[in-house]
């Protein structure tokens, strides 16, 4: 049960924060964003933090998802937790079909091809507009319903959302503690290597880029009932980095960490607002100054800095009793 | 039909002419760092930007803003080279891709901050009037962006293979510890090279942004496309780079006039994956191998 | 029958021959020893018996299955394992973790049943535990169980590297270059690791450069020169071989065996 600590810990936060600040739009309103931003972050750290494989077009797989349950629901009347599946059949074949091509290219060839899948997709939705309603969106998107229950408030949402993510995170973290994960993480450590260990990359490549692809696929397809109205700008390249950025300022190989990213970067352009033209000149210098300081994550990077500081009062002291 | 084509062709080899530019400013960063630089779209959009800026109003004669709209842009790949580049030597591949988003993304806040979201336009160079080729019309400013772009390739081209600074730079991408050691001074050399490629960028910017127009997120697409040109070519090859980027224009005219014109920008990240699928080291490029 | 019969093996890097009709078996149960100035393909020899690069020609046979044409994760499936040269440890992970990765082969639960842990997950971490720790325990490192192997000093990470190829229950382990930057003191466990391993059952293919090892701990040494066989036999045979001392001994020399 240790292993699971700190999952036990995240439910008890999810859990306690709206019954705790009940009407604070930052819980039930921004929360239920960064939930949804962690589910995706997650997935997409298994897939860059665990095994190493570099995304920049995640956002990709989140449309799709979203987009397939919406046009099932609103152009051909599905009920919406059959066209979120559908989503994620399509979803699983589209990743599929493409994983074998692109996952054979490694660094810088591997982000840009996933870049270019990315935009690819996000210009599809564009320009489909007979089916996806382009630029200008598809709305009327029926809400979701759970035994009955229909949920059409935000803390409904916020409560489906934190099921979603704890499930989620616990998937993760069985992944991670196995014979799967420590594959991936050998693969990500030396490709060789694992190979003569017997584990067959391309397959343990390709499993984790489906699995992280359905996850983001299951997030569009909530994402699309809890905001009824979706448009292209949402799954865009911009998206992508910014659950890269999330991913790796919440430090690599961490799935808590992922969560941890996702939040801070939920809440900081509530915060950087207040900074109004200046918002995106700051972001982008965050960005790299992160990257440049802190380039193991915030999440790690912190827990560096406090232990550095505890070393330093200590060895003062010693000093002190030194003299 | 055939006038067609060749109207498809012209803008295409315009276009291009930046993409060229864009894409062996990429290439020259690359070789000689290691970095993908994804800011350097950004550096077109300074360019142009500043000169528009600096000659707005009452400002400064059209002749003395475009001068110093390139000296400010080197000044910005210079200090990008300093202040977040080097710093981080010996980062991930993650790591130095997130930093250049990072200064793409804080440059056009920059430019977000200082002049808004509207869209700017830059007087022609020698007129408007078009230039008629049998039934296809040509933009002196498009003999302009020709002709400019392909002075530039020839001069980075004499650079890098008749000049020591040229060849300095290069040895710093073989071998940086080797150049070292031969009295290279690499801290510099990739000054150079970063004040090089933005100049590249810059002069794209000024020469291609009378018929474009321009504003502050002009670059993203143009530095993306730009980078799918360098690999077209051969990631690592500047001159491929070229071949890729006029390539990749006149690919990307054709397939708009001829097929479908919403389609346009999903061209290049098409033949984008097309390369890397089947051929990742590119049309020039040489493919390497890893020792084990 | 040998345990790996390797006949007119060939392999060309654009204009550069590397191994070129190389031809030798591998008698199961005893240490045989690949030596040869640098650049007489060593590491590309094994190279192609794991699969990593396929030959231009000639064929490689292990327990009478053919080798040439798998991927590497398969020949491991076969029983070969290896160490390389240029060490290649899983930084990211911890002696156990690195070392569990080694019992790969020997579970067979997949992402799925990872996902939702499901009961034999369990019995799989537990069996691969203890697997590890009998490998670790071989190569004495179990002090070491707990730390990250991003912590270890060089000579340890090359028991580690050991330990992992061990935990695959191999019955050919390849070693190339185990002994490369130890110290005597550790070269002198490195050679009775490698009879201890040897003496479990699991034969060894081992390349080095320390001829001391080599003479000390081989059952039969086989010599490349410019990727051909130059001579092969016992350490004493090869030592008097009047070919291999001028092209690469140097001298008569007399090694204690």
């Amino acid at each position: 049960m240790r292993r699971l600590a700190g999952l036990c810990l995240l439910a008890v936060i999810v859990v306690l924060l709206p019954i705790l600040f009940p009407d604070n739009y930052y819980v039930t309103v921004v929360g239920v964003t960064a939930l949804l931003h962690a589910i995706l972050a997650v997935s997409l750290n298994l897939l860059m933090g665990y095994a190493g494989q570099i995304s920049l077009g995640h956002a990709a797989f989140f449309g799709i998802g979203a987009y397939t349950s919406a046009i099932l629901t609103t152009r051909y009347g599905w009920d919406p937790w059959a066209a979120i599946m559908a989503g994620l059949a399509l979803t699983g074949l589209v990743s599929f079909l493409v994983s074998r091509p692109i996952l054979r290219l490694k660094g810088h060839y591997l982000a840009m091809a996933t870049l270019g899948l990315g935009i690819i997709i996000n210009i599809i939705l564009v320009q489909g507009e007979q089916l996806t309603g382009g630029p200008d969106g598809l709305g009327g998107i029926p809400t979701l319903s759970l035994f009955g229950w229909a949920l059409d408030t935000d803390l409904g949402w916020y409560w489906m959302m934190g099921a979603t993510l704890l499930g989620v995170v616990w998937l993760a973290l069985n992944i991670i503690d196995s014979r799967s994960g420590r594959a991936l993480r050998a693969l990500h450590g030396s490709e060789v290597a694992a190979e003569m260990m017997g584990i067959n990359t391309t397959a343990a490549k390709t499993g984790v880029f489906v699995l992280a692809a359905l996850i983001a696929s299951l997030a569009g397809g909530l994402f699309c009932h809890q905001q009824s109205f979706i448009s292209p700008d949402s799954f865009n390249f911009f998206f992508s980095i910014e659950l890269v950025t999330m991913v790796v300022l919440g430090g690599m190989a961490s799935t808590y960490g992922a969560v941890f990213g996702a939040l801070i970067l939920t809440f900081l352009p509530e915060l950087l607002v207040v900074f109004e033209d200046f918002e995106v000149m700051i972001f982008g210098a965050i960005l790299m100054l992160m990257m440049i300081f802190l380039p193991q994550g915030l999440f790690v990077g912190l827990q560096n800095l406090a232990l550095r500081w505890l070393n330093r009062r200590r060895s003062a002291a010693f000093g002190a009793v030194g003299e | 039909m055939f006038d067609q084509i060749l109207q498809f062709v012209l803008t295409g080899v315009t276009v291009g002419a930046t993409y060229a530019l864009v894409a062996l400013g990429f290439a020259i960063i690359y070789n000689a760092s290691d970095v993908v630089n994804f800011a350097q779209g950004e550096f077109v959009m300074m360019g142009a930007m500043s000169a528009i800026a600096m000659s707005a109003g009452d400002g400064l004669p059209i002749f003395l803003s475009l001068p110093l709209a390139v000296l400010v842009t080197i000044g910005v790949g210079i200090l990008l080279q300093k202040f977040a580049i080097a710093p981080a030597r010996g980062a991930s591949v993650v790591t130095t891709i997130i930093i250049t988003i990072g200064a793409s993304i804080f440059l056009r806040g920059v430019a977000l901050l200082l002049w808004g979201k509207s869209i700017f336009a830059m007087p022609h160079f020698s007129g408007e009037q078009p230039i008629h080729i049998g039934k296809a019309t040509l933009l002196p400013q498009s003999l302009w962006v020709m002709g400019g772009a392909a002075f530039l390739v020839l001069g980075v081209h004499w650079f890098f293979n008749h000049t020591t600074h040229g060849k300095a730079i290069l040895a710093c991408s073989c071998n940086r510890t080797a150049a070292k050691l031969v009295g290279i001074n690499v801290g510099m050399m990739m000054l150079i090279a970063y004040g090089l490629s933005a100049f590249l960028g810059a002069m794209a910017g000024i020469l291609v942004t009378p018929i474009t127009f321009t504003s502050y997120d002009a670059g993203v697409m143009l530095g993306l496309k730009g980078f799918s040109a360098a690999i077209l070519g051969g990631f690592g090859n500047p001159m491929g780079a070229v071949a890729g980027g006029i390539l990749l224009g006149l690919i990307e005219s054709l397939a708009a006039g001829l097929i479908s014109s919403g389609y346009k920008d999903a061209i290049g990240f098409i033949i984008l994956l097309l390369v890397l699928f089947f051929r990742p080291s590119g049309l020039f490029g040489k493919a390497t191998s890893e020792r084990v | 029958m040998a345990l790996l019969e390797v006949e007119a093996l060939t392999k060309s890097f654009g204009g550069v021959t590397a191994i070129a009709d190389l031809s030798f078996d591998v008698p199961p149960g005893q240490v045989y020893s690949v030596i040869g100035p640098n650049g007489a393909g060593k590491t590309t020899l094994f190279n192609m018996l794991s699969g990593i690069y396929h030959p231009d020609d000639g064929s490689i046979r292990f327990m009478d299955q053919g080798v040439v044409g798998r991927q590497p994760h398969q020949v491991a499936a076969l029983g070969v394992s290896r160490t390389f040269q240029n060490l290649q440890m899983f930084f990211n992970m911890s002696v156990l973790d690195n070392v569990m990765v080694g019992c790969h082969l020997r579970t067979r639960t997949g992402l799925f049943s990872a996902a939702l842990r499901l009961p034999r997950i369990k019995r799989e971490e537990k069996l691969s535990r203890q697997w590890a720790r009998e490998a670790l325990a071989i190569c004495h490192l179990d002090k070491f169980i707990g730390q990250e192997a991003g912590s270890l000093p060089y000579g340890v990470l090359k028991r580690l590297e050991i330990a992992r190829a061990l935990a695959v229950q191999p019955k050919l382990l390849l070693m190339d270059e185990p002994a490369a930057g130890l110290n005597d003191t550790e070269t002198l466990e490195m050679r009775k690791l490698i009879r201890r391993i040897c003496e479990s059952g699991i034969t060894v293919l081992l390349v080095e450069h320390n001829m001391g090892l080599v003479m000390q701990v081989s059952d039969r040494i086989l010599v490349l020169d410019y990727g051909s066989r130059l001579a092969e036999g016992t350490p004493v045979e090869i030592q008097n071989d009047r070919r291999v001392i001028e092209a690469y001994l140097g001298g008569e020399v007399q090694y204690a065996l």
